[in-house]
Formats: structure tokens, C-alpha cells, sequence
């Protein structure tokens, strides 16, 4: 495949990923007796995540400090009382380390996509009396990007995630240990692999006549001030950041976000105030004068679209993908269970538990009005998945009691269960599931139309 | 040695009847005395239906509210039967989320629109709910049945309830909690409990132990304070204090799901 059909390839899968998004139906939190404010959207029902790419596994697999840092990644625990409560961890908002785009919570988000780590519901005491969110950014390729913050504030990630867990949200002093696996985690979630960037950064490969030109305007001196350019914050041979922080204008100091994968990184700026490049580029051209004429603003928004692309963005959830994270999160047991860590046994058990749980309400009961069929299938993959939660449990239990041998002889049960037997039930049963993209949407229309009652009459 | 072996299952199969036989009467009577609990949970819920067809052609939007309380609450209490005894009718009447009948869908109109013209749909409830209560004082409960709907419940109570959970229009899915509790205290305490104590007074004294957690965790004012991650744990642990209690007590281990054995 030439790199003009991968191109062309990466450009209809993007508008096929668009469209299913467009599609996907988003269903925000309701009713007056939950935790979170009415509205909240979290976005969990999409049905395409973006694609979580680590870095160790291109040499191997990953490391138990890793697979502990996404499994308290993914831990509503982490993040003190109101966050546990609302079941809402480190991966709602960064979902597979990339950002959620979509998640909104009024009171604490400007715009889908925000967030006020200074407001007022998960940590009353840090609250600044400032609405000001900030974006929700993708964590990929972190490694390479201190400082961290939007204001650039921390030099170093683990005192950032510190920060976050204990002051923004409230949470528990979290173990030295757990600082180092989160800090591993999101070491290892790397950027999507973009065929269009070569060596130091710049285009590679087979590029159009208007990406070459956006490329040279991009290092091309600020003509009211020679010594700015684009490319002299956004260093193309330093994955397009320069670790400083700047005035551009927008209201403070805020540190050069990277352009790599920004493709999937809307909204722009720290308080998500553009939806596109095009917009992001008339800021510039209008703060900084830059003379732009509509072909030059044209060239630089195809070179930033090349620069931030990604290979295949987004995947499609499934019984499988969601498996397959919960099978990582089960290898810090047999870690975990031999040593007779209680603290990370019931931070397993409690995690992954829960998202079996999630996985069940997959296989609608039958007293769902959304599906007819395949009753038979849906009642076993739902008896199967309880049946794992329940073998996780009985794991804590016996570890909690120091019965560490009982509890390996249920980590193989459990094995055994995931091995073969649950991903066939769960296959079986997947087409009057809600990974079906029908079923799915009749399934949350239905919702809407009941909740849409409820607002009508008030 | 193969001898030996075939003995010791001999023995082990012998012992296990024997448990079996000795806990089949108890168990019973425990499901006979169970039955005038259940016979009263879905008089209640009938008695409200009733109201509610009657409030509710009277164009009492409050009255109608509070009757389809009243209804749901006696049906919540008897779940434990209904789920795994009359499926069919279980499906009917408490189909979610936009159901043509049973009580969602008069939930959707009462607390949702705001209106009160139910009169099919509480004539739909009332229909069903007299049916079954007539045929409650003859249907046979197992003691199978009773532990299966007794576990399926309590693994359900120990789904998250962040959205709200199941009644969210009512916003009363911590009463539909409450009731389903208390429905799985007296299910146990009047059918397995004397029972177990005889053979394991520890399991026994673990499964009531878990039943009170889970009284306290839900004695909160408000959804939004029910420690969701307690309520999980502890409804598991339920959960498999009574599947161990299945096999002490000679019955087979409990399904998790609602399905023909």
C-alpha cells in the first residue's frame, strides 16, 4: 500500500470513526438522586474508545508496576469519596489515556471537553470560587512532555498525580507504590504511531504540495517579531513542545501542548475554547499579525492535520477490548496474592469487579423492552460474568483472612473461567448485546424517551 | 484403593442424602411459612393498584403517585418469588426502561409526564396482580426457588445505583432497595435460617451478619449516601455466604440468573 492509499485509507476510516461517533448515542446522567450534577455527561455508552497504544508492548509485555498503574488508573477508590461514589476514576476523563472529548459535567466544565480541577464538587476545600476549566488533555506520549499541568506548575508527573488524587479530588494518601505504578502507566502509554512524521519531526513520506508549504511556514520567523515562529515553541524534533510555558495571549502562562495526535486532542487551547485548527490558526494570525492569506492558513492547518494524525484513532468496544483490559488488570493478582498484599487485592477485586459488572449490563435482562432474542445467550453471559465477580470475591475474602492458598485456588478458577469459557458465552451472546450497535441504540433511545418525560413535565 | 475411593464417595453421597433428608422438611415448612408473607406483599401491591387505577380515573395525580408507592413497594418485597416463580409475569409487569405496561410505564406518566391517564395500564397491573394472588395459595414453593430468588436478589441489590438505579424517574430506587432487603430477611430468617444454624451456626451467623450490613448501608436519608462500594462487597459477600450455605443445606448450588432447572 502506497503511503497516498494509507493516507486515503487513515482519511475514510476517520470520517467512518466520525460518523459512527455521530451516531453513537450519548446518554448524560439524570435524575435527581445521584451523585453527579443532572446532565453530567461521561460518555461511557460510546462504542468507540480511542486506542490505547503502550510502549512496552512493542518489546514485550507489560510490566506488573504498569498493569497496577492502570488498574488504580481505572479505580474510582483512588479519587477520595464523591468520586467513589459517582464511580468516576482517572480514566473517565482520560479514557484509555487518551482525553474524553465529550465528557461534560455543568458547574464544573465550560464546554464538552473541560473540566475545573478548582471547582467545587470532588474537593470543596480547594475550590478557588473561579469557574475556570481547564481541558481535559491526552495523556499519550506524557513521557515526553513535562512540565505538567496546563500552567506547566509541576516538573515532575508523580507530584502532579500526587497533586491531583489528594487535592484536586479529595482522595486518600495513595502508597509510594501506587504513585510509581500510575507514574509507570502513563509512562507507557505511548503516542499513535503517525507514518507521516520521519526523522526530528518532519514530513515524511509521499506529502502534498499543501502540507510541504505549511511545513515551511511553520518554521517561518513571526514577521513583527523574528525571533517567534511556531516551530520555536512547538520544536518538531521534540515531539512539537518545547517544555516552556507562554503568554500566547489567551489570559496567563500556559506550557506548549504537543502536536502529535492532536488530530484527537479537541477541543484547543488550556480552556478548550477553539474546536479546530482552522480557528486556532486565525487566533494566531490575528494576536500575532501574521499577514496569513487564506491559502497560507489553509497549508498550515493540512500540515498540522498530517503532524497530529494517528494510525487507527479509535476502536470498536466489544465484549473483547473490554476483556482483554480486564485480563491485564488480573495479572496484578498473581502478584498480589502470593505476597499477601491485602491493599492491592481488594484495589483489584473492587476494580475489576466493577467493571464486570459494567460488562454484564452489556447482556440486557429480560426484562429489557430494548431487545427480543437470544434470551437463552444473554441469561448465560450474564451468569458467567457474576459468576467471575463473585470468584473475585471470594479471592479478597480468602486473602483477607490469610487463607493466601484458598485464594490462588480461585485465581485459577477464575482463570479457567476467563480463559475459554466466559469470552465464548459472551461471543454467543453478543448480538442482543449492547455492543450491537442496534441494540444499543434502541436501547438508549428507549432511555431517552422515558427520562425526555420527565423533563417536559418540569 | 479404588475400593476405598468408591466408599468414600459411597459414604460422602450417603452423608449428603442424609443432610438432605433431614433439612427437606424443615425447609419445608420454612417455605409454607413463608408463604403468608408473600401472599400479604402482593395483596399490598394489588390493594395499591387498585388505588392507583381508582386515584388515577379520579385525575388525583398525587393520589395515583402515592398508591403506585404503595403498589411497588409490596412487589419489591416479594421479588424473591416473583423472579424466579413467574418470570413471565415478573417480565411484564416490571419491564424497563419504556415498557407499554406494568409499573415503569405508569412510572414514566405519574412521576414523569405528570399525568394520570394510566387507566389501561393500572387496569393491566391490577388484572395481573389479582391473578397471581389467587394462585399464590396454591402454587408450590420450593426451597430451591426460594434460595435461587433469595441470591439473584442479592446479588442485584449490589448493582451501582450512581445513574439513580432502576426507579429513577420516581427516584425511589433506595425504597425499591429497602424493600427488596427486608424481602431477603425474612425469606432467609423464616426458611433457611434454623436450618443452617443446625448444620454451620458460623455460615448462618455470617448471612445474617451480611443482611444487617446491608439494613444499615441502606438506612441513609438519601440514594446519594449509600456507600455504593460497601453496598457492592457486602451484597457479595451475601451472595456466597449462600451459595456455601446451598450445599450444607442439601439444595443445589443457586443460579444467578432466572432460568428453568
Amino acid at each position: 500500500m502506497t503511503l497516498l492509499h494509507r493516507r486515503l485509507a487513515a482519511l475514510l476510516s476517520g470520517v467512518i470513526v466520525l460518523a459512527l461517533l455521530g451516531r453513537a448515542v450519548a446518554f448524560p446522567v439524570d435524575g435527581d438522586k445521584t451523585v453527579l450534577p443532572v446532565a453530567t455527561e461521561l460518555n461511557e455508552d460510546a462504542l468507540d474508545k480511542p486506542r490505547e497504544v503502550f510502549q512496552s508492548e512493542r518489546t514485550g509485555a507489560k510490566s506488573y508496576l504498569v498493569n497496577l498503574g492502570d488498574l488504580a488508573f481505572n479505580s474510582p477508590g483512588l479519587l477520595g469519596e464523591v468520586a467513589r461514589q459517582a464511580g468516576v476514576s482517572c480514566g473517565t476523563c482520560h479514557v484509555n489515556g487518551a482525553n474524553n472529548a465529550r465528557f461534560f459535567m455543568p458547574k464544573m466544565s465550560s464546554r464538552p471537553g473541560t473540566f475545573d480541577t478548582t471547582g467545587p464538587l470532588f474537593n470543596p476545600k480547594a475550590n478557588n470560587l473561579a469557574f475556570d476549566p481547564v481541558r481535559i488533555p491526552s495523556l499519550r506520549g506524557a513521557r515526553y512532555l513535562a512540565p505538567y499541568g496546563a500552567d506547566g506548575r509541576f516538573a515532575s508527573l508523580r507530584d502532579f498525580v500526587h497533586n491531583v488524587i489528594t487535592n484536586e479530588f479529595a482522595g486518600p494518601e495513595p502508597s509510594p507504590a501506587t504513585l510509581d505504578a500510575i507514574v509507570a502507566y502513563i509512562h507507557d502509554v505511548d503516542f499513535l504511531p503517525n507514518p507521516s512524521l520521519g526523522p526530528a519531526g518532519r514530513l515524511a513520506g509521499k506529502i502534498t504540495e499543501a502540507e510541504h508549504r505549511g511545513e515551511a511556514l511553520f518554521a517561518k520567523p513571526f514577521p513583527h517579531d523574528p525571533a517567534l515562529s511556531c516551530a520555536g515553541c512547538h520544536v518538531p524534533s521534540s515531539g512539537f513542545v518545547d517544555h516552556q510555558q507562554h503568554d500566547v495571549g489567551s489570559g496567563g502562562l500556559f506550557k506548549t501542548p504537543t502536536l502529535r495526535n492532536a488530530d484527537f486532542n479537541a477541543p484547543y487551547f488550556h480552556d478548550g475554547r477553539f474546536d479546530s485548527y482552522n480557528q486556532v490558526v486565525d487566533y494566531f494570525d490575528r494576536t500575532f499579525q501574521l499577514d496569513l492569506s487564506a491559502q497560507d492558513k489553509g497549508d498550515l492547518v493540512a500540515y498540522l492535520t498530517a503532524v497530529g494524525d494517528g494510525v487507527q484513532p479509535y476502536e470498536r468496544d466489544g465484549a473483547g477490548a473490554t476483556l482483554k483490559e480486564i485480563n491485564d488488570f488480573s495479572t496484578v493478582l498473581a502478584t498480589a496474592i502470593p505476597a499477601g498484599d491485602k491493599d492491592i487485592v481488594a484495589l483489584a477485586v473492587d476494580t475489576i469487579g466493577r467493571e464486570l459488572r459494567e460488562l454484564t449490563e452489556q447482556y440486557p435482562d429480560r426484562k429489557n423492552t430494548s431487545v427480543s432474542g437470544g434470551e437463552q445467550q444473554r441469561v448465560l453471559a450474564r451468569n458467567g460474568l457474576k459468576e467471575l465477580v463473585l470468584t473475585l470475591r471470594r479471592i479478597e475474602m480468602a486473602v483477607a483472612a490469610g487463607r493466601n492458598a484458598d485464594a490462588a485456588t480461585e485465581l485459577r478458577n477464575y482463570r479457567n473461567l476467563m480463559a475459554a469459557a466466559v469470552p465464548s458465552l459472551l461471543a454467543s451472546a453478543e448480538p442482543w448485546s449492547l455492543f450491537n450497535q442496534d441494540v444499543h441504540d434502541r436501547h438508549y433511545a428507549a432511555l431517552r424517551q422515558v427520562m425526555r418525560s420527565r423533563h417536559i413535565s418540569r | 484403593m479404588h475400593k476405598m475411593r468408591v466408599a468414600a464417595c459411597l459414604a460422602l453421597l450417603a452423608a449428603s442424602a442424609g443432610v438432605r433428608a433431614a433439612n427437606a422438611g424443615a425447609l419445608e415448612d420454612g417455605a409454607e411459612r413463608y408463604r403468608p408473607y408473600l401472599i400479604e406483599g402482593v395483596a399490598s401491591a394489588l390493594e395499591g393498584a387498585r388505588a392507583l387505577r381508582e386515584r388515577a380515573a379520579a385525575a388525583d395525580l398525587p393520589g395515583a403517585k402515592k398508591a403506585w408507592l404503595s403498589a411497588r413497594a409490596g412487589w419489591e418485597r416479594s421479588e424473591v418469588f416473583t423472579a424466579g416463580f413467574v418470570p413471565e409475569l415478573d417480565a411484564q409487569i416490571d419491564a424497563w426502561p419504556n415498557a407499554d405496561s406494568g409499573f415503569h410505564a405508569i412510572e414514566a406518566k405519574l412521576f414523569g409526564a405528570g399525568n394520570t391517564d394510566v387507566a389501561a395500564d393500572a387496569t393491566g397491573l391490577v388484572e395481573h396482580l389479582n391473578d397471581l394472588h389467587g394462585k399464590l395459595k396454591d402454587i408450590t414453593l420450593t426451597p430451591q426457588g426460594l434460595l435461587d430468588g433469595t441470591v439473584r436478589l442479592a446479588y442485584e441489590v449490589g448493582e451501582s445505583k450512581a445513574d439513580g438505579g432502576e426507579s429513577r424517574i420516581s427516584g425511589t430506587s433506595l425504597d425499591d432497595m429497602r424493600n427488596n432487603i427486608a424481602g431477603i430477611d425474612f425469606a432467609y430468617h423464616t426458611i433457611f435460617s434454623t436450618a443452617l444454624n443446625t448444620v454451620d451456626g458460623k455460615l448462618d451467623e455470617m448471612v445474617t451478619n451480611r443482611i444487617e450490613q446491608l439494613e444499615a448501608i441502606v438506612a441513609t436519608p438519601d440514594l446519594r449516601h449509600v456507600n455504593i462500594a460497601d453496598l457492592r462487597q457486602t451484597s457479595e459477600e451475601l451472595v456466597i455466604a449462600l451459595q456455601s450455605a446451598s450445599a450444607k443445606l442439601g439444595l443445589q448450588r443457586p443460579t444467578l440468573e432466572a432460568q428453568a432447572r
